[in-house]
């Protein structure tokens, strides 16, 4: 169940750090359960970050998230002992390493800054950004520190204990972003020669509420802006009124592409937090439905970006198997999207007695579609033109702007969360991870394709030993009792009571717990306050840094590119702007 | 590291995969491929005409809410209000009485749900401890105005038609003991139904209500 298995995250660097820059380590934590902690003070942040990417024995060279807490409401055995108000924890990983490290800095209410990271990793730009518009938080000397998820006209840090979630404010049409873009780039000479191109929110290409704004030469690209936020619906602050389990159908509308994977990964979080495991069949179910779940999201994604590209005919082979895939999981949760099928402790409901014969009878299906799309794409020069060598990422850009996933295979890091941290069995499974050094579209295209193939694999391996035995947790402090127990003893009443009323009760605590979603490393920060509710729950979406360099990879190509390249990047908004 | 990784990066194309005639025939043998099968097979066809046409969901479908009744036909709802706390959206709301039979103690005098809040979840199904609410099949609701999409409890009391033979039938319940959802075969193929066969959509047309108000010049055609 241990998140960070490989022996390498054992290694203590407090003393290391200790050593070179001293006193700077406040405190470094190892739970079992969670990702290792070292606290530094605030003005050692960006040498001890520099150190911990350059360093050959630490290597943190992939920046993974930015959460910022506020803890003024936590209670005093869990409130920050130096009595300051804000907590940034930045999530780094080590791609040679295979370890996850958090580092951890305390903020003064009174002087709430930090300095920036984006010098040490470009992709914490936008995670800064998200923290400063969310938590105000101020990042001394980042580049260009405005709201990201929230509008220019919003009053106030909307995640900050004492903001009152009902408060509205009246947020006139301003286009500040095209403004920036031209300040950036109008010079005397070239304000003739260049043209502005508004990309979205609302395009067929942008494939959700998503905005770029390019600055032309031609047809070729010379500056880009992108922005985010137009789908923000404040899924962690409304989460915060909310009780754990009522946190799952939000979970849904994350990455409506593959939207049982974010409430498995949600579920996995809070059992680590509660110390309980979902009993192995709710395990294999997990596995089976996630699998089929990425096949869904590479089949959306590789569908309708062939679609961009002039290719309409795939869209409908990939849908066929997105349908009958939905009506695999609408047989197990009773809805084809809104599955809120992931329980604390389990899942829902068992799956329906045909459930092996039914994943089965779906094989066929998908396969003679995986290689329709094959036969149609693959080797077509078309095709393999508009995707190859455009929207070319190399591992170096990939790393230090956070790719994780397929993106990040195609650019050759070879993570993958189901191989490098298994959860749910996956180490039990034979599985191939597709890696591509090219880092192009067509890399993106490639990896997708056999990952599907891959995702068949793992479903076979699991059906075929597929266990029995009950689907959810018999620890009723967090999982609802089965109803026989609740129409007829008098204790599964109580604890049916307990748990509707009071919330399944997660101990205090805090955990950083990561699957592998659809897009890439799929992470949630949880604390808890040992309440019933949620403190503070932050995702890590996997787009949000690869929609963050987007406007870097779409400089110096076309514009027909860019749409391929924001296309097989697999942007989804539901997860980019929560 | 991962124990085994397959490299998928791209080959250099070779002559005939340069040329583009050859493409542009395998794509269309492909699609004439299809274009005959659906030609001479029509069962196979993968579209769904609807209305005419429609899936078959499974038994536990989330659709609207039903207030289940006891035998004397009064609402087995208590008014324990675990529902409206369960509800993620709070879209319940809920006001107790005292029933008048003693047996019974408490009754809603006052159960809404607001379906334009309502997500579907199910929880309130989950949180209730007298079998009370359940859901249907039926996913079509639409409203003229907002007041109409909050059901009271005489929309949400079930009815016969909920049941009835074309009727959309009840969706997701709590399940236990040797209820029907745990028998084997119950689980209808709902929408996987591979490629379902005319038969069954046929079947699935019929369970179908007759249109209310019927539109004269639609139903001909």
């Amino acid at each position: 169940m241990s998140a960070v298995a490989a022996p390498a995250s054992t290694v203590s660097f407090a003393p290391l750090l200790a050593k070179r820059f001293p006193g700077t380590v406040v405190a470094e934590t190892r739970p079992p359960a969670d990702v290792p902690t070292i606290a530094v003070t605030r003005a050692a942040l960006r040498e001890v970050a520099l150190f911990l990417r350059d360093d050959p024995s630490t290597k943190y060279d992939l920046f993974v998230d930015l959460a910022a807490i506020d803890t003024s409401r936590l209670p005093a055995p869990q409130a920050p002992a130096d009595g300051h108000r804000f907590q940034a924890h930045v999530l780094l990983y080590s791609t040679s390493r295979n370890a996850h490290l958090r580092v951890r800095v305390s903020v003064p209410e009174a002087d709430a800054v930090l300095p920036t990271l984006t010098g040490v990793w470009p992709a914490a730009n936008w995670f800064e950004r998200e923290a400063w518009d969310l938590m105000g938080i101020r990042f001394e000397g980042h580049p260009n520190l405005q709201r990201l998820l929230t509008h220019n006209g919003f009053v106030g840090h909307p995640l900050r204990k004492d903001y009152e979630a009902a408060q509205r404010w009246l947020c006139t049409e301003e286009d500040l972003l095209q403004t920036q873009l031209a300040a950036k780039t109008d010079t005397p000479e070239d304000v003739f020669e260049t043209m502005t191109l508004n990309f979205g929110p609302s395009h067929n290409s942008t494939h959700g509420t998503l905005r770029v704004v390019f600055r032309l030469d031609g047809e070729r690209i010379v500056a880009a802006e992108s922005e985010c936020g137009y789908l923000h619906r404040c899924f962690e602050k409304m989460s915060e009124n909310h009780t754990w389990v009522q946190v799952v159908p939000y979970t849904d509308r994350l990455n409506y592409c593959s939207p049982m994977i974010n409430g498995f990964g949600y579920a996995r979080a809070v059992e680590q937090l509660c110390g309980v495991t979902a009993p192995p069949r709710a395990q294999a179910v997990r596995v089976v439905l996630a699998e089929f779940s990425r096949i869904m999201d590479h089949m959306v994604c590789i569908g309708t970006n062939l679609v961009d590209l002039g290719a309409l005919t795939n869209f409908w082979y990939g849908f066929q198997t997105r349908e009958e895939i939905y009506g695999l999981l609408e047989a197990c949760c009773g809805a084809r999207l809104t599955s809120s099928y992931a329980r604390i402790g389990g899942l829902a409901n068992d799956v329906p007695t045909d459930f092996v014969a039914r994943s089965r009878a779906l094989f066929p299906q998908i396969t003679r579609n995986i290689g329709e799309i094959d036969r149609l794409v693959t080797k077509n020069r078309i095709a393999r033109d508009r995707m190859y060598g455009t929207g070319v990422f190399k591992r170096d850009d990939a790393v230090a702007w956070g790719f994780t996933g397929p993106c990040g295979r195609a650019s050759g890091i070879a993570y993958d969360v189901r191989k490098d941290a298994p959860y749910d069995g996956y180490d039990q499974l034979d599985f191939d991870v597709p890696v591509s050094s090219d880092g192009d579209n067509y890399a993106r295209y490639l990896v997708r394709m056999e990952e599907m193939r891959q995702s068949l694999r793992i479903i076979d391996q699991v059906l075929k030993s597929f266990p029995a035995g009950p689907i959810s947790t018999d620890d009723y402090r967090v999982a609802l009792p089965p109803k026989e127990m609740v129409y007829n003893e008098m204790e599964g009443l109580i604890y049916h009571f307990k748990v509707v009323f009071e919330g399944a009760q997660v101990p205090a605590g805090e955990i950083y717990s990561f699957v592998e979603g659809a897009n890439g490393e799929l992470g949630y920060t949880l604390v808890s306050d040992g309440s019933g509710l949620p403190y503070r729950i932050k995702v890590r979406p996997p787009c949000f840094p690869l929609f963050s360099a987007f406007e870097k990879i779409a400089v110096g190509g076309m514009v027909s590119d860019a749409v391929a390249t924001l296309g097989m990047l697999n942007i989804i908004a539901g997860e980019l702007d929560r | 590291m991962p124990a085994r990784v397959v490299n998928v990066t791209a080959a250099p194309m070779t002559f005939m995969e340069r040329l583009y005639l050859p493409a542009i025939l395998k794509g269309m043998a492909l699609t004439f491929s299809h274009f005959f099968r659906n030609l001479v097979d029509i069962r196979r066809l993968p579209t769904i005409q609807f209305p005419e046409m429609r899936r078959v969901y499974s038994e536990r479908y989330r659709g609207r809410h039903i207030l289940k009744t006891r035998e004397d036909g009064s609402l087995k709802c208590v008014a324990c209000y675990m529902c409206e706390t369960a509800c993620p959206a709070d879209c319940i709301h809920i006001e107790a009485g005292e029933h008048p039979v003693l047996a019974y103690e408490k009754y809603p005098v006052k159960f809404e749900i607001d379906f334009l809040r309502c997500v579907m979840c199910g929880f309130c199904v989950d949180a209730c401890p007298k079998d009370a609410i359940w859901m249907t099949k039926d996913y079509e609701m639409s409203y003229f105005d907002r007041e109409s999409a909050i059901y009271g409890i005489e929309k949400l009391r079930e009815t016969r038609e909920d049941t009835a033979a074309g009727g959309p039938g009840y969706g997701y319940r709590p399940y236990y003991g040797e209820s029907p959802m745990r028998k084997a075969g119950e689980f209808e193929p709902s929408g996987l139904a591979l490629l379902p066969v005319l038969k069954k959509r046929a079947e699935a047309i019929n369970r179908m209500p007759p249109p209310k108000a019927a539109p004269p010049a639609a139903k001909t055609a």
